[in-house]
């Protein structure tokens, strides 16, 4: 490889930072080209700059590591950095992207530099890990959150400002109370990670908050309707497991 | 289980003093009413008042191995009538042998009582039978409720154990990479913070020992925890303290605040990157001391889902130690998250 290492750290402690930043100034093969603090930082700095590798934490403020993957338009390689998180690792042993756990010795991190330098001689498919990676998320509970970014804005919708989920083949259309955001992302994703209490998948094609629903109406024989309580009074299908599913969650 | 006469002393005496009274009645009543002989009397009361009691504490060995629960009513019942057969015919036994020596052939008293007194045999065989099942019940009873009670004694002292606070590895980790990084850039801080560290991990493992500590001690814990973490997260974390004088003797139980300070930096600095002040106050009233933690919490980033784990920890654990519900308020402002914490006292402060 004759060109370094564009490489790019994201990571909100100063001194997590300063250390990274001493173990990379003496390695031959490493362009720092810049620091982040958050992950709105970073999202940007990885879509304008491009960098081939990012030394990324996982916790950090406002959105988390996952997160901010889901929100990129170009995928680097990614060395994943965290102090402790059992769910995390599992997610990481699973995908075999590479990880550091922090206190982590130089030696260590030099290893794990010449692994994706490895995988970029092989062009191995990064992409691919690192969408399913995305679909993973800490803790191992429902999500109360989902980001998105319009234009270059991210903005984080809490769970409770969803009205429904529209399929639209490779993506989802989110509406919310005050608008609404394409995603990325497969319904299933949002059938399981959303508290099923919550959202009811009423059709092939919707997810539903069931607060958000005004009315159950039989549409012919043996199809229903539901109406949401919003002022254009919105129409969604309803299928035939998904009307039983009404019928679970809300008890008639 | 020992037999229960000659384990209870009192219950013994009560034995004999109740054979003893009946013996007596009994000579009165033959002697004045019937006017039976006083020797007979004596013979018959000698032996049906002072030889069954005797024989008959032997029953309880029969009880004991044959519970209620455990054994078929039929083999019970077979079992209990060999058993009464046995003993009555080695009390009538042993009581015409007694005789032996008064009965003349003629008819009289005593050789005339003998249906009469195989028959008493087995009524005063149920009547023991009945006594002993009562003394076994009564007693595996109050031992039940003894086992009972040290076993509830023993799941409080595990509960308690459980819901104190573990130092949270995430933090210790994370401390352990700014020391880390403190070695290169400096050193004199990273020593600083290794002995801090230290120190704050000494206290929480000795609380493994003591329940309560003084409110000053434990102050000066969360201080140390707070500048630990102040290390790692610089200017974003602030903490202020308002503390009265006079609550710090106070006594609370150990390691509880670390929780609530673990919890305001999680949600109040973890999830934002503005700056963030813990606000401490602390207020006695009567024979309660209140310690208010505030935090700035940015609400637009999450929503918290309720309590977490250490919260409900920490109620649970107030409730145990002071069998009082209610001792953790939790007040979420949108911008700020309030825990009150009440703990109260055993004498008022002043």
């Amino acid at each position: 490889m004759t060109e370094k290492l564009q490489t790019l750290i994201i990571e909100d402690e100063e001194l997590a930072r300063n250390l990274l930043r001493s173990y990379l100034k003496d390695q031959p093969d490493i362009e720092l080209i810049g620091e982040c603090e958050n992950g709105f930082d970073g999202v940007k700095a990885i879509n304008d700059k491009k960098p081939d590798l990012v030394f990324l934490d996982i916790q950090m403020p406002k959105i988390t590591g996952f997160e901010m993957i889901e929100l990129l338009d170009f995928k680097p390689q990614i060395i994943f950095t965290t102090a402790y998180d059992q769910y995390a690792l599992k997610a990481f042993e699973l995908n075999a992207v590479d990880y550091l756990l922090k206190p982590f010795s130089k030696d260590r991190m030099i290893a794990a530099i010449e692994k994706v330098k490895h995988h970029i001689k092989n062009e191995e498919n990064n992409d691919e890990k690192l969408e399913e990676l995305s679909n993973f998320r800490s803790g191992g509970e429902f999500i109360d959150r989902i980001v998105v970014k319009d234009r270059s804005k991210i903005h984080i919708i809490t769970v409770d400002q969803i009205r429904y989920i529209e399929s639209l083949d490779d993506y989802v259309m989110i509406y919310t109370y005050d608008g609404r955001h394409i995603k990325q992302k497969t319904m299933k994703f949002f059938e399981t990670n959303l508290d099923p209490k919550n959202f009811i998948r009423i059709h092939r094609s919707y997810i539903v908050q069931v607060d958000n629903i005004a009315e159950i109406q039989q549409y012919e024989k043996e199809s229903y309707i539901v109406i949401l309580k919003d002022s254009n009074k919105t129409k969604l299908k309803v299928s035939k497991t998904g009307y039983k599913k009404i019928k679970e969650v809300l008890h008639f | 289980m020992k037999h229960p006469l000659t384990n209870n002393y009192r219950l013994l005496g009560f034995y004999a003093l109740f054979w003893a009274v009946i013996g007596v009645i009994n000579i009165i009543l033959q002697v004045l009413w019937y006017n039976v002989p006083l020797t007979y009397s004596l013979l018959d009361t000698g032996t049906n008042y002072v030889l069954y009691p005797l024989l008959g504490s032997s029953i309880w060995y029969s009880i004991r191995y044959n519970s209620l629960e455990e054994v078929s009513i039929f083999r019970l019942v077979l079992f209990h009538f060999i058993a009464a057969s046995i003993l009555c015919g080695i009390w009538v036994y042993i009581s015409y042998a007694i005789y032996s020596p008064f009965i003349s052939s003629e008819n009289n008293f005593l050789k005339n009582g003998l249906p009469s007194k195989v028959f008493a045999g087995y009524v005063m065989y149920t009547i023991y039978l009945v006594f002993f099942y009562a003394v076994n019940y009564y007693q595996s009873l109050k031992e039940k409720i003894k086992k009972e009670g040290e076993y509830k004694a023993l799941i409080r002292e595990a509960e308690l154990q459980a819901l104190k606070s573990q130092i949270n590895p995430h933090f210790l980790f994370n401390s352990l990479n700014s020391i880390s990084s403190l070695t290169v850039s400096d050193p004199e801080k990273a020593q600083e913070m290794v002995i801090n560290l230290s120190t704050f991990m000494r206290y929480s493992l000795m609380h493994n020992e003591k329940e309560m500590v003084s409110f000053s001690r434990e102050l000066e814990n969360i201080k140390l925890y707070l500048s630990i973490e102040k290390v790692r997260f610089g200017k974003k974390l602030n903490a202020e303290f308002e503390i009265e004088a006079h609550c710090l003797n106070a006594e609370i139980p150990n390691m509880i605040l670390q929780p609530l300070f673990e919890n305001a930096i999680k949600y109040g600095v973890y999830e934002t990157t503005d700056q963030v002040t813990i606000k401490t106050t602390c207020e006695c009233e009567g024979n309660l001391l209140k310690i208010t933690i505030v935090n700035d919490h940015d609400s637009s980033t999450a929503k918290r889902k309720g309590e977490g784990i250490g919260l409900r920890n920490i109620r649970k654990r107030m409730e145990i130690i002071y069998n009082q519900p209610d001792l953790l308020k939790i007040t979420d402002l949108k911008t700020s998250f309030e825990v009150q914490l009440i703990i109260p006292q055993k004498q008022a402060l002043s």
